[in-house]
C-alpha cells in the first residue's frame, strides 16, 4: 500500500462525525488532525473552543453536552495521557457520553498497516492498553474502510453512556 | 471585614435567580446545604474542573445565568480556562473564586501557589473579563450583586474568604463515601431533565 491509502480525507472524516449530530468541537490542537480541524473551523454553524489543556476540553465538553449540545473532543495522543484523570471523572464516574478524536502522533512509517500497539514508542503503544485498563472504548482508524468504526464509536458512547476513543491512525488527507 | 464560604453562598443563593451554579471544594457543600437546585452541578472529585464545566454551560445556554464557584488551588490546577473564557466571552457567566489562601481548607490548610501575593483580578483583566473585583464582606457582597446580575460579563470575582480551622488530630479522619464520585453524573442528569436536554 502507499502511504497515502493511510490518509483518510478529512471530509469523509468530518462528514462521518457530522452525521453524529457534531455541533461543537472543543480541542486542544493536534498535530496529525490538521485537515480535520480545518473542516470543523470552516463549518459556520460549529461551536470550536480552543482550550488551553486537555482537562479543559473535556470539562468545557461535558458543560456543552448537559446544555444540550453534541461536542466532539479532538485531541493528540500525548494530550490524552495528559488527562486521565478528568477522563475517568467525566467519562466514567459521571456518565459523559463524549467522543474523543485522538491523533496518533509520532507513529512510525514501518508500523503504518499494523497495530499502534506494535509501535516501538509508548505514546503509541500504550495507548489502546491504558482506554483498555480504564475501560474506555477504543476504535482506531487505519485506512478509508474503517470510517465505519465511527458511527460504532457513537453508538458505543450512546448505549454504555461513557467516553469512547477515536484513534486516528496517520495524517488524515486535506481532501 | 469577615466572609466565610457559606456566608458567600447564602448570598450567591439569594441572587442566583434561576441560574446555573457550578461548584467544587467547600462551596460545593455550603451551597447544597443553602440553596438546593437541580440547577446545580459539582465538579467533584475533580478538582479543577468547574471553570471549564461552566463554560460549557454558557456556551450551550445562552439564556441561563452561569454562575461557577471556584476554589482558589482548584482555578490555579486549570488557570488556562480563564483565557478560554476571554475568548468565548459568554455574556451569562460570573466565576466566582473562593479564595482562602489554602489547600484542604479545614482539612489541613496547606498552603496554596502563589500564597497571598498571588492577584486573581489582574488574572482575569488581563485575560479578557469584562469585570473583575475583590469582595472582602458579605456587606461588600450584597451591595456588588446587582451589578454583575445585571450587566453583561464575563464578570470575575475573588471573594475573600475566612481559613476555617484546621483538622484536629483528635477527630476521625473523614470516610470518602461513594455518592462522592457518582454525585457529578447523578446531578448532570437531574440538570438536563431541569433543562429539558435529551439526547436522543
Amino acid at each position: 500500500m502507499s502511504i497515502t491509502d493511510y490518509q483518510i480525507p478529512a471530509s469523509k472524516l468530518y462528514q462521518a462525525m457530522r452525521s453524529e449530530g457534531i455541533n461543537a468541537v472543543t480541542t486542544v490542537p493536534d498535530l496529525i488532525q490538521f485537515a480535520l480541524h480545518d473542516q470543523f473551523q470552516q463549518a459556520e454553524d460549529i461551536e470550536y473552543i480552543e482550550c488551553s489543556a486537555e482537562n479543559q476540553a473535556l470539562t468545557t465538553a461535558m458543560g456543552l453536552y448537559i446544555g444540550g449540545m453534541t461536542p466532539l473532543v479532538m485531541m493528540q495522543n500525548q494530550g490524552l495521557f495528559n488527562c486521565l484523570n478528568t477522563l475517568r471523572s467525566v467519562g466514567i464516574d459521571a456518565n459523559i457520553p463524549l467522543v474523543l478524536s485522538v491523533g496518533a502522533f509520532g507513529r512510525e512509517i514501518a508500523n503504518l498497516g499494523k497495530s499502534p500497539n506494535d509501535s516501538s514508542r509508548v505514546c503509541l503503544n500504550k495507548v489502546e492498553p491504558v482506554m483498555a485498563a480504564m475501560g474506555i472504548p477504543y476504535f482506531h482508524l487505519e485506512t478509508e474502510e474503517d470510517l465505519p468504526q465511527i458511527a460504532k464509536a457513537f453508538a458505543t458512547a450512546r448505549a454504555k453512556k461513557c467516553a469512547v476513543v477515536i484513534s486516528i491512525g496517520y495524517f488524515p488527507s486535506w481532501t | 471585614m469577615s466572609l466565610s464560604t457559606i456566608e458567600a453562598c447564602f448570598v450567591i443563593g439569594k441572587a442566583r435567580g434561576e441560574a446555573i451554579i457550578v461548584s467544587t471544594m467547600s462551596a460545593m457543600f455550603s451551597i447544597s446545604a443553602v440553596s438546593p437546585s437541580p440547577l446545580n452541578i459539582s465538579s467533584v472529585p475533580l478538582m479543577g474542573g468547574a471553570s471549564g464545566l461552566g463554560l460549557g454551560l454558557a456556551i450551550a445556554q445562552p439564556n441561563k445565568r452561569v454562575l461557577v464557584l471556584d476554589g482558589d488551588a482548584s482555578l490555579l490546577m486549570e488557570l488556562g480556562t480563564m483565557a478560554q473564557i476571554a475568548d468565548q466571552a459568554p455574556t451569562n457567566l460570573i466565576h466566582f473564586v473562593f479564595n482562602n489562601n489554602a489547600q484542604f481548607a479545614g482539612l489541613a490548610n496547606l498552603k496554596r501557589p502563589g500564597g497571598a501575593s498571588f492577584d486573581f483580578c489582574a488574572v482575569a483583566l488581563g485575560a479578557g473579563y469584562s469585570t473583575a473585583k475583590t469582595l472582602y464582606s458579605v456587606e461588600d457582597m450584597v451591595a456588588y450583586a446587582p451589578v454583575i446580575m445585571g450587566s453583561p460579563g464575563p464578570h470575575f470575582v475573588e471573594l475573600c474568604i475566612d481559613q476555617q480551622p484546621r483538622f484536629l488530630k483528635e477527630m476521625p479522619q473523614p470516610e470518602i463515601p461513594d455518592l462522592q464520585f457518582m454525585r457529578m453524573g447523578a446531578e448532570a442528569q437531574s440538570m438536563m431533565e431541569a433543562l429539558g436536554v435529551t439526547h436522543e
